[in-house]
């Protein structure tokens, strides 16, 4: 403990002796944000100060100039009696014969005043909606009109001797039961809650990634890692230390930031112009008050999680440049995450609260809105809490790798490089499948959802073609050895009669615990239903071909020959005893459960590509996944598309709600099969190996 | 006393096959058995890349072997167990056992004293003690980063000081040094063994390994290529001087 202490103290001492740190650190926060807030609030209210002269132009025109006249007059007065709004006026004017086009010119809105034969008057308001001032001078106009019929109303009412009842037989008002400081609050805390949020975590963000960055990387360019190893403390202590004195550093950038966003604000409130903000309700300050120490708990959490984060990444870095092009991408990721705040119709629930970093976003605009939740606020904290300790775990063992220590083999882009100087036959590396599959994931958020928008049902196809598109275009600008790398071979025989039975096992899992998850989540099935319905109205072989064929194809080829062979190569390489294709196995089925962006689908999709994984893994051929692929598509689809029939022949298959019976007999015949598939695959290759 | 048994280190180079470059595994250190006793100095030969850094680190607990044991006893004989206590015992210094450039010497001699334990008035007489042996009274207030190539290894020795250690393991401690500050390192190395202390360390200068080791070890390509005392590896080659007898044995 106190070797942790001298650590950190040295760390500290380390990082607070360069310059640039105290920049991002103390500059930013106490400089840049007031700077930022006032300074806008400012440039705001001079605009705002400049519509105070607008005046709005009503022109009346009539047959003859007295009646136009009459009713200039009439509205000028109502318009005086009418509330004052503050920054508008209206001027009314009458329209003589000969200046009518410099009145056009000039007018806001148009009154044309004309008698009926029945005696009444019929006024036409003329305006542009798509103006803003036209609209607004309409708006104003027209409730004048209806104050002054009703004046002429209740004026013919009295003469006839009779009440108003007459006219209005029952009265209604509408009472908004929201005291002032509630709406101020909901109005405030979702206009500015949701961007506070986002600024404060970026600025944790910003404050933890150079010291992160120094103590890590920095500290094995400048060459004194080795030196710190010769001294007599465990790698965890070091490492833990590092972690501390970072996150310290974030945490004093959060509360800078708290405290000069919160002057600033009350600077504006107070100082500036309290006339413009209006009377600030007190409850609604008291309420913000309290939950200060709430906000400087979640952000000392943030901080806390936004460091370990951080230093992950950095570990791998052998210079500081390298360490900034590792940290970017987790920058770029931590923003995005704080960003949700400002999406007005998220908000804080038990589902969105798991989320790291997003739910702090949140936390932060319920606090601002004067009403958040005590329970959330707490499993907010522990959830970023639970997070960091994970990865200062993982961290802490990463430490301990000499290969990370001393590292010069760590590689994770390879596509950075030029074409031409990529070797032949190079595999793509953990950076690269990353970056390919984001990239890949992009496209498909966007164009993909474009496409299908555009074209329907055909824009599946154009999602399915960039799915088969944008592995292979990494491979081939890599110049990767796709036969071996996709395995893009004749499969082993003697392995398929075991895949057969792995899949029909794994199918069984599948519908079993989809089953399982239908009970427990009932509602998440309706959309997928609705995308469904459009899919079986198309004739079957072209059905079949793009929601069958042609995932069969690019799926596999992405998610087991693009990622789960490059992972089986990249980590078979560093683990014995077959630990890396079982870790490529799992991280690519995981992957794959979670592009069918479904929680609920998630298991069963992930147990779906683990199988598949597993048996291009030991048939050595991704054309049996590939056909069992199909198989599995095309089969859900001739469900989909004769119901009728399908129910009559295996109505397992289409039940909505299967029984418990049911289930227990789908889960171990499921893993039964499975048993069997992968005992027949182990075996075989047992043989071919002695023999 | 470091006694080390069959020391071997695994590491992985690229080889080319044909077309395809493959990864292979390689022994750095190949089953290298070794030992220094109190009051030795010890020195470890060799060209680069024969695996001296890596036969150093893992003696100075930076790295773990892959295969072999290391004992490492105290003065009184007692084996040390402990990994920290083992680093306490070690004064490891190499090219890349740099300190931190924005420390002056003094602060970072107070670092070391505290995770060595000792207390306020130790660090404080300990410091001028090391500066009036190093004569580094001079510069011990600048920041790190401000000195000269020679008082930083000046200072880098200061480190190594500070905990006292049964056992010093230097890499290469007078490379690109001038006469004077490499002689100064030669004479710290002759006053540690004069206080009993073991030092072990790697050179390129053969003269200066043929006066000042009591043995040497020459490793080639991971193994050990030779070993003895100087004037042995000098009669066994049948030559006068240890740069000769270097020669006879790496050009067989």
């Amino acid at each position: 403990m106190k070797k942790i202490k001298t650590l950190v103290r040295k760390e500290i001492l380390d990082i607070l002796r360069d310059k640039k740190t105290l920049v991002i650190m103390v500059l930013i926060p106490v400089l840049l944000y007031p700077l930022i807030i006032i300074g806008t609030t400012l440039v705001f209210s001079m605009m705002m100060d400049t519509q105070e002269t607008e005046v709005y132009t009503v022109c009346c025109q009539a047959e003859y100039e007295g009646l136009a006249d009459k009713w200039t007059g009439k509205l000028t007065e109502l318009y005086e009696e009418m509330e004052e709004e503050p920054g508008v006026s209206i001027e009314f004017l009458t329209v003589v014969p000969g200046i009518e086009e410099q009145a056009e010119s000039l007018a806001d809105v148009w009154l044309k005043i004309e008698k009926e034969t029945d005696g009444r008057e019929q006024v036409t308001l003329s305006y542009d909606s798509s103006d803003q001032k036209s609209r607004y001078a309409e708006e104003t106009v027209e409730y004048l009109l209806e104050n002054y019929r009703e004046e002429l109303v209740t004026e013919k009412l009295d003469e006839e001797g009779l009440g108003e009842e007459i006219l209005y037989p029952i009265t209604y008002l509408a009472l908004d039961q929201a005291s002032v400081s509630e709406s101020f609050a909901e109005d405030f805390g979702s206009s500015i809650g949701g961007s506070l949020g986002m600024m404060l975590i970026i600025t944790i963000l910003l404050g933890a990634v150079y010291p992160a960055i120094d103590a890590t990387a920095g500290e094995k360019e400048r060459g004194t890692l080795e030196t710190l190893l010769t001294l007599p403390v465990t790698n965890f202590q070091m490492i833990f230390s590092k972690y501390l004195s970072v996150a310290l550093f974030a945490c004093v950038t959060a509360v800078l930031s708290v405290l000069s966003l919160g002057g600033s604000v009350l600077f504006l409130l107070f100082g500036v112009s309290s006339d413009m903000m209006g009377e600030l309700p007190g409850i609604y300050l008291a309420d913000i008050v309290s939950a200060i120490p709430v906000l400087l708990l979640v952000l000392v959490v943030t901080a806390l999680l936004t460091s370990a984060l951080c230093m992950i990444f950095c570990v791998f870095a052998r210079s500081f440049k390298e360490a900034n092009n590792y940290v970017t991408p987790v920058m770029l990721v931590v923003m995005f995450a704080s960003m949700t705040a400002m999406v007005p119709s998220v908000i804080l629930d038990y589902r969105t609260v798991l989320i790291p970093i997003v739910n702090v976003s949140l936390l932060v605009k319920q606090i601002l809105s004067g009403q958040f939740d005590m329970v959330l606020a707490g499993i907010a904290a522990v959830v970023n809490l639970g997070y960091s300790v994970l990865i200062i775990w993982v961290l802490a063992k990463m430490y301990d790798s000499e290969n990370i220590l001393f590292s010069d083999g760590f590689r994770s882009f390879r596509i950075f490089q030029k074409r031409s100087d990529i070797r032949k036959g190079t595999i793509p590396a953990a950076g690269d499948l990353v970056l390919g599959i984001t990239v890949l994931f992009l496209l498909l958020l966007y164009v993909g959802s474009a496409a299908s928008v555009r074209l329907g049902f055909w824009g599946t196809a154009v999602s399915q073609l960039l799915i088969l598109l944008v592995p292979l275009a990494v491979v081939w600008y890599m110049k990767s050895d796709v036969k071996e790398l996709f395995s893009l071979k004749k499969p082993c025989w003697s392995m398929l009669p075991g895949s057969l039975f792995l899949y029909l096992g794994t199918y069984c899992l599948v519908l079993g615990l989809a089953g399982i998850l239908t009970a427990l989540f009932p509602e998440s099935t309706e959309n997928l239903e609705n995308t469904f319905s459009v899919l079986a109205e198309q004739p079957l072989l072209v059905m079949l071909f793009v929601t069958a064929v042609m995932p069969a194809v690019g799926e596999e080829i992405l998610f087991r020959g693009f990622l789960f062979g490059s992972l089986c190569k990249n980590l078979g390489r560093k683990t014995k005893n077959g630990h890396g294709t079982l870790w490529a196995l799992l991280i690519s089925a995981l992957v794959f459960g979670a592009f069918h962006m479904s929680i609920v689908k998630l298991l069963p999709t992930a147990l779906l590509g683990a199988a598949f994984a597993w048996i291009v893994y030991r048939t050595g051929s991704i054309y049996v996944s590939m056909f069992l692929h199909f198989l599995n598509n095309a089969v859900s689809m001739v469900i989909l598309k004769y119901p009728e029939q399908i129910s009559r022949w295996v109505p397992v298959l289409t039940k909505e709600k299967l029984s418990a019976a049911e289930l227990g007999v789908l889960l171990t015949g499921g893993a039964i099969l499975s048993g069997i598939g992968i005992f027949l695959m182990r075996n075989r290759q047992k043989r071919t190996k002695t023999g | 006393m470091i006694e080390a048994k069959d020391l071997c280190k695994q590491f992985e180079r690229n080889v080319r096959q044909g077309r395809r470059t493959k990864k292979e595994a390689f022994l750095a250190v190949d089953h290298i058995s070794l030992e220094a006793r109190q009051g030795e100095i010890i020195g470890i030969l060799g060209p680069n890349g024969a695996g001296k850094t890596t036969l150093l680190r893992m003696l100075g607990m930076l790295m773990t072997p892959t295969e072999g044991t290391i004992r490492l006893t105290d003065a009184e004989g007692n084996e040390i167990t402990d990994a920290t206590e083992k680093k306490a015992a070690i004064g490891y210094l190499s090219g890349n056992t740099k300190l931190y450039p924005r420390f002056s010497i003094r602060e970072y001699l107070g670092f070391l004293g505290e995770l060595y334990g000792f207390d306020k008035a130790t660090i404080r007489e300990r410091t001028e003690e090391i500066f009036r042996v190093l004569d580094m009274e001079s510069f011990g207030d600048n920041r790190i980063e401000k000195l000269s190539t020679g008082q930083t290894q000046r200072a880098s020795i200061a480190r190594c000081l500070m905990a006292d250690p049964e056992l010093y393991i230097l890499d290469e401690p007078t490379l690109g040094l001038d006469i004077l500050s490499a002689d100064a390192i030669i004479r710290f190395m002759k006053g540690q063994k004069a206080k009993g202390k073991t030092v072990l360390y790697s050179t390129h200068y053969l003269e200066e390994a043929q006066i000042l080791c009591d043995r040497i070890y020459m490793i080639r390509d991971g193994k050990l290529a030779a070993q003895g005392t100087p004037e042995a590896l000098m009669e066994q080659t049948g030559t006068d001087s240890l740069r000769e007898a270097f020669h006879a044995i790496y050009d067989a």
